[in-house]
């Protein structure tokens, strides 16, 4: 079986650089924490619990502004958040560690309510809002002089102790701030390694294509975004004990929030250790700078900083974590690549098709575009274990109408009523309720979800049906297999040709088991020998029951795979029926050729 | 005028076309035929700079031109009048047209052009201060042409003029196409409509799956069942 | 009423300020597509450029515009051709918004190791006495930058509407691959345009140092300021930047009076989220970016 060889040969190699990582991990992390104690300087320490403080808040922005690709510049209001309600609680005599969850839980509150109104925003947008509500925070903060001290700030009271946060030596501190580090890294690590991080990861890369898969976009979002500010807060009433004073200006300070996204994108932004290496690298330059050359050097450390960030952007732009990665890749290469693997070749029986009673019915549907009237009354119905051609020249609506039959684009009048899998009919209403009572679509434009590997695009749809890493894996690796992407497993998706990309597309719609399939141009672009695969592809698809919408424009495919065609013309149907009458109807070959051709 | 060596091209890792070949002599109209994503709109943005092939070049001339930069293109003589019109919006129609004559040897002569232009499409005249966004499709599909024609160009080509247009107005489109090739231009033109197309071209190229598999006198492609076929699959 | 009335000349002669920063940032937003989140460094340059030649070789400060608006030209180039355009074609966005913000970090850090975190005051020739326009007292300073401002909008936009240049960089805006074909160089454009938004800031740091002390942090008030107004005003669009900036002016000095002076900021931000989040393409914004349906 083709399944064992790539197994045994992809597996060592990624694993013996996987355990290579782990063990360079393990060595940075026991570095943090012992170095200071070995030294035992003042200053030592200083620096270490700083750069566990800094690596913990960036490896909580990093699943926020890394993960869900939401740009944050705002993320101290969290740290800030956290810091005054431990500091208010402790002057009310309630201990940091309950302060703490105070903080935390206000944090997730102002995230949500801050985060939601501004997930229609994107990139410079977003982050534009994220600072505009860290500068209204700070001006609250303050204004409210009675709760806050305004610009006084607050000062803790002189309580040592654990279980006041402060102590006399740097040892429990630095205890604290590694904890903490250990539990970003672990909450990270956790998001990246299960469902939701894939989620999230598919939702930055490509909403749509997420949300056809049944991602609920928003939801994982702000789950994230909730995630993060409980982290960042909980960091910050640390923070705040060992500061012993905070004030607005340096709790909701715009610098810290450039700079806890700073280490982040040179660490390697979206990835789980990168925030972690970019504090490691950064952090002693300020600290160095502020404590060995004192006012001298005031300025110096931001100087190195902003400098850095452009050179990393310009030259790394995947950050250190890039870097390591290509030298990794590089020795894969190296080592010699994956021996060829055979294609899965699709079994066919010719069997004459099934086709059973109606399980998708379109009834009426009107679009209009402003002026513009792209879907005038269409209706059709799928049956069962059918393959429905959906063809017409360019511009004739095709697009439009699978949009609406996917829930992406609602019909000014009409419906589009599914057979769900309870046997009853269903309107759904959105992307997510179509996916969910078995509807898959793919996308004319291929939308992989480039940051991933081949396999890790699959496992989007066979998350759809299964929560469990592992579940969705094999399901992925099987589907893989059947669409003859066996091989590619462990490339990035973006390595694919387009005929693979096409692949992609469906498998990642495959593993999703749906019930009905609409294939958006899945041969568009490719070559013969992809088309004749992508025609049995189609057909095995087909026989194992499910049902089949495809706009296509290789009407050779079309003929052959068809048992009906509906034909599209400036958004009417023109024609429906047996392909080889439909293609000699008059009106089709003027749609297509002209009119003089039809009368030729 | 124009020639088109053994041209491997595409977007980033995806190759579109594949070993293209093309001559187009001065004073012909030439068009290519075929089927959604054969490569055709690839082929004329590889010609205007807009894409570098992988291999084999374009020569305009006899001078290379595969490297030079899209604008660089358009001042040695070559000006594309891509799909969907692309017009400036938030412009008169005026401007378009004047925007036409961006090129350095159209801009000295810009008001002679824009009168000669405007015999061409008297309808344009009563409408040169609108913005360009409230014409009708066909109107704008006019202002595209119209643009294209103020650079004065020596090769002018066409990508796709008569979509998306009611049949009524893909008449007036390649009347227009014909007056333009009538007055000695040199034409290149890619289109969806083979009927219109074939029969206002002097040679024609069949282009399937980024492969030229068909030339011949455009007359001899009306009659060519390879074409039927490479449309309509019977 | 005479209080009133004064709060409304402050709010407009404070907005004059703040449109002259604000236009140079629209014309880069709304034509180069990026953020430049070192626009507000490029006026602290400016301002500490106004402020060495006019200690150093005695000028007035109005005069320093011939120098500082060529040189900040020339920055503003550079950072577009060194900087952005590498990023030009970066598939994440995220990397031009890191591109601008650590030039802007790395600008204002370059300060306080040159200058030291103290202020700088510029001589003002003068330019802070007040004079009496009716029942409203202004400095004399405030009024020159008002109708620098006019000036500057009223000459840009004709700049924009009427030259071959002007019109290649609209047309550049509105549709960039059309004006590739119509034989525009784009990336000379965008090195232009940038070039053209710094200079504005160029022309404004040497009419705002006599009345701002010039420090090192100077720049991310204003910016934060100017991107309110820009979003308010409609991207790119610089009469929007104008209007957009005289209703900022107005808000601050208003709500400066009749909320408290501490929380202005807090108004001006959160007008700025609502119209953000509600309104995207801004007050003035003709052209509606359409969030159109993904295919």
């Amino acid at each position: 079986m083709t399944d064992t060889t790539l197994k045994s040969a992809v597996t060592p190699a990624r694993i013996g650089r996987h355990r290579l990582g782990l063990i360079a991990l393990g060595l940075v992390l026991a570095a943090l924490f012992v170095t200071p104690v070995v030294i035992g300087d003042e200053f030592v320490y200083h620096i270490f619990i700083t750069i566990c403080i800094f690596a913990a808040l960036s490896t909580a922005w990093n699943i926020v502004g890394g993960y869900a690709g939401q740009l944050s510049l705002g993320h101290a209001i969290f740290y800030g958040i956290g810091a005054y309600a431990g500091v208010i609680l402790v002057n009310m005599g309630i201990s940091p560690w309950i302060g703490m969850f105070a903080g935390a839980a206000v944090a997730v509150v102002a995230a949500v309510v801050v985060s939601y109104p501004c997930f229609r925003l994107h990139g410079p947008f977003f982050a534009l809002a994220t600072i505009a509500f860290l500068e209204v925070f700070r001006v609250l903060a303050l204004h409210f002089r009675e709760l806050t001290g305004g610009a006084t700030g607050l000062m803790i009271p002189l309580k040592i102790g654990w279980e006041w946060m402060v102590f006399r030596e740097r040892l429990p501190a630095l205890i604290i701030a590694f904890g903490m580090l250990l539990v970003c890294l672990g909450v990270a690590w956790a998001i990246r390694s299960r469902r939701l991080g894939f989620h999230l990861i598919a939702t930055r890369e490509r909403e749509s294509a997420a949300r056809a898969a049944g991602v609920g976009t928003v939801k994982v979002r702000l789950f994230a975004v909730a995630v993060s500010a409980a982290l960042s807060a909980m960091v910050g009433t640390f923070h705040a004990m060992y500061l012993t004073f905070i004030e607005p200006s340096s709790m909701f300070s715009l610098q810290l929030s450039i700079q806890i996204a700073m280490f982040a994108l040179i660490g390697g932004i979206g990835t789980v250790w990168g925030p972690l290496l970019g504090a490691v690298l950064l952090v002693p330059i300020t600290e160095f700078a502020r404590g060995a050359l004192g006012a001298e050097a005031i300025g110096l450390h931001g100087f190195v900083y902003g400098v850095v960030l452009m050179l990393v952007v310009l030259f790394m732009p995947n950050g250190i974590m890039g870097v390591l990665a290509r030298f990794a890749s590089g020795r894969k290469e190296a080592a010699g690549d994956e021996p060829d693997t055979h294609i899965a070749a699709v079994a066919r029986t010719d069997v004459a098709p099934q086709i059973g009673d109606p399980v998708l019915r379109v009834e009426g549907l009107q679009k209009h575009f402003g002026g513009l009237h792209v879907t005038n009354d269409v209706s059709f119905t799928l049956r069962e274990g059918e393959i429905l051609g959906l063809i017409g020249p360019n511009g004739a609506g095709k697009t439009t109408v699978f949009n609406m039959l996917s829930g992406f684009l609602k019909p000014d009048q009409g419906s589009v009523t599914l057979l769900g899998p309870d046997g009853e009919w269903h309107e759904p209403g959105n992307p997510g309720d179509f996916a969910a009572l078995g509807l898959g679509r793919t996308f004319q434009i291929v939308q992989p979800f480039a940051a991933m590997t081949v396999e890790e695009n699959i496992m989007v749809g066979a998350f759809h049906r299964y929560h469990a890493v592992s579940d969705a894996r094999e399901a992925a690796r099987e589907t893989a297999h059947r669409m003859g992407l066996g091989r590619y497993l462990q490339d990035e998706a973006n390595s694919l040709t387009v005929g693979g990309l096409k692949r992609l597309e469906v498998a990642r719609v495959m593993a999703m088991k749906p019930r009905v399939l609409l294939l958006d141009e899945v041969m568009a672009g490719i070559n013969r020998t992809d088309v004749k695969r992508a025609v049995d592809l189609m057909l095995s698809i087909r026989e194992t029951g499910v049902s089949i919408i495809a706009i296509e424009h290789v009407m050779q495919a079309v003929m052959a795979l068809s048992d009906r065609v509906v034909v599209l013309s400036s958004g009417e149907i023109i024609a429906q029926g047996d392909p080889q009458e439909v293609v000699r109807d008059p009106h089709v070959i003027e749609a297509y050729l002209g009119k003089e051709f039809a009368d030729a | 005028m124009l020639e088109v060596r053994n041209v491997d091209a595409g977007y980033g890792s995806t190759v579109i076309l594949q070993d293209v070949s093309l001559r187009v002599e001065e004073g012909e109209v030439v068009t290519i035929v075929g089927a959604n994503g054969a490569g055709k709109t690839t082929t004329l943005r590889t010609v205007s700079g807009l894409v570098t092939p992988k291999t084999g070049g374009v020569f305009f001339e006899g001078e290379e031109i595969s490297k030079l930069q899209p604008h660089d293109v358009v001042d040695r003589g070559i000006t594309l009048i891509p799909e969907g019109r692309q017009l400036f919006p938030d412009m008169s129609v005026r401007e378009n047209l004047l925007m036409g004559a961006h090129r350095r040897d159209a801009r000295g002569v810009r008001s002679e052009t824009l009168e000669e232009v405007l015999g061409l499409f008297p309808r344009l005249g009563e409408r040169l201060d609108q913005h360009a966004s409230s014409l009708s499709g066909g109107e704008q599909q006019m202002v595209a042409i119209a643009r294209g024609m103020m650079a004065r160009p020596r090769l002018l080509m066409f990508d796709e003029p008569s979509l998306g247009l009611a049949p009524i107005i893909v008449e007036q489109v390649f009347d227009v196409i014909s007056k333009v090739a009538a007055s000695g231009m040199t034409v290149l033109i890619v289109e969806q409509n083979v009927w219109h197309t074939l029969k206002a071209a002097d040679r024609g190229y069949v282009l399937e799956n980024g492969e030229m598999v068909l030339d011949d006198a455009a007359d001899a492609l009306i009659e060519n069942d390879h074409v039927r076929q490479a449309y309509l699959g019977i | 009423m005479q209080t009133f009335l004064q709060i409304i000349a402050n709010g407009l002669m404070l907005g004059g300020l703040f449109a002259i920063i604000a236009v140079g940032l629209t014309l880069i937003f709304g034509i180069v597509k990026v953020v430049n989140f070192a626009h507000g460094e490029f006026l602290m340059v400016g301002m500490y450029l106004t402020y060495l030649l006019t200690t150093g070789i005695g000028v007035h400060p109005y005069a320093t515009a011939a120098a500082v608006v060529p040189i900040l030209f020339v920055f503003g180039a550079v950072t577009q051709r060194l900087l952005i355009q590498p990023l030009m074609h970066a598939r994440d966005e995220h990397i031009q918004i890191f591109a601008t913000v650590g030039l802007s970090t790395a600008l204002m850090n370059l300060a306080l190791l040159i200058f030291g975190a103290d202020i700088a005051n510029t001589p003002n020739h003068g330019l802070r006495s007040q004079i009496h326009l009716g029942p409203v007292r202004i400095l004399e300073g405030q009024l020159w930058i008002f109708l620098a401002a006019i000036l500057l909008v009223t000459g840009l936009q004709l700049f924009l509407a009427r030259t071959n240049t002007g019109r290649a960089i609209r047309a550049t805006a509105q549709n960039r691959a059309a004006a590739r074909l119509m034989g525009i160089n784009d990336r000379f454009i965008y090195v232009l345009t940038f070039g053209i938004g710094a200079a504005c800031v160029g022309f404004g740091s040497a009419l705002i140092a006599p009345l701002y002390p010039t420090s090192p942090t100077i720049g991310t008030y204003f910016v934060l300021i100017a991107f309110v107004i820009v979003v308010l005003g409609g991207l790119g669009s610089i009469p929007g930047a104008f209007f957009g900036a005289l209703i900022i002016g107005l808000v601050d000095a208003l709500s400066g009076f009749y909320i408290g002076s501490d929380l202005r900021e807090a108004v001006v931000f959160g007008i700025f989220l609502v119209i953000l989040i509600l309104k995207p393409s801004g007050l003035f914004g003709t052209r509606v970016s359409q969030s159109h349906v993904s295919p």
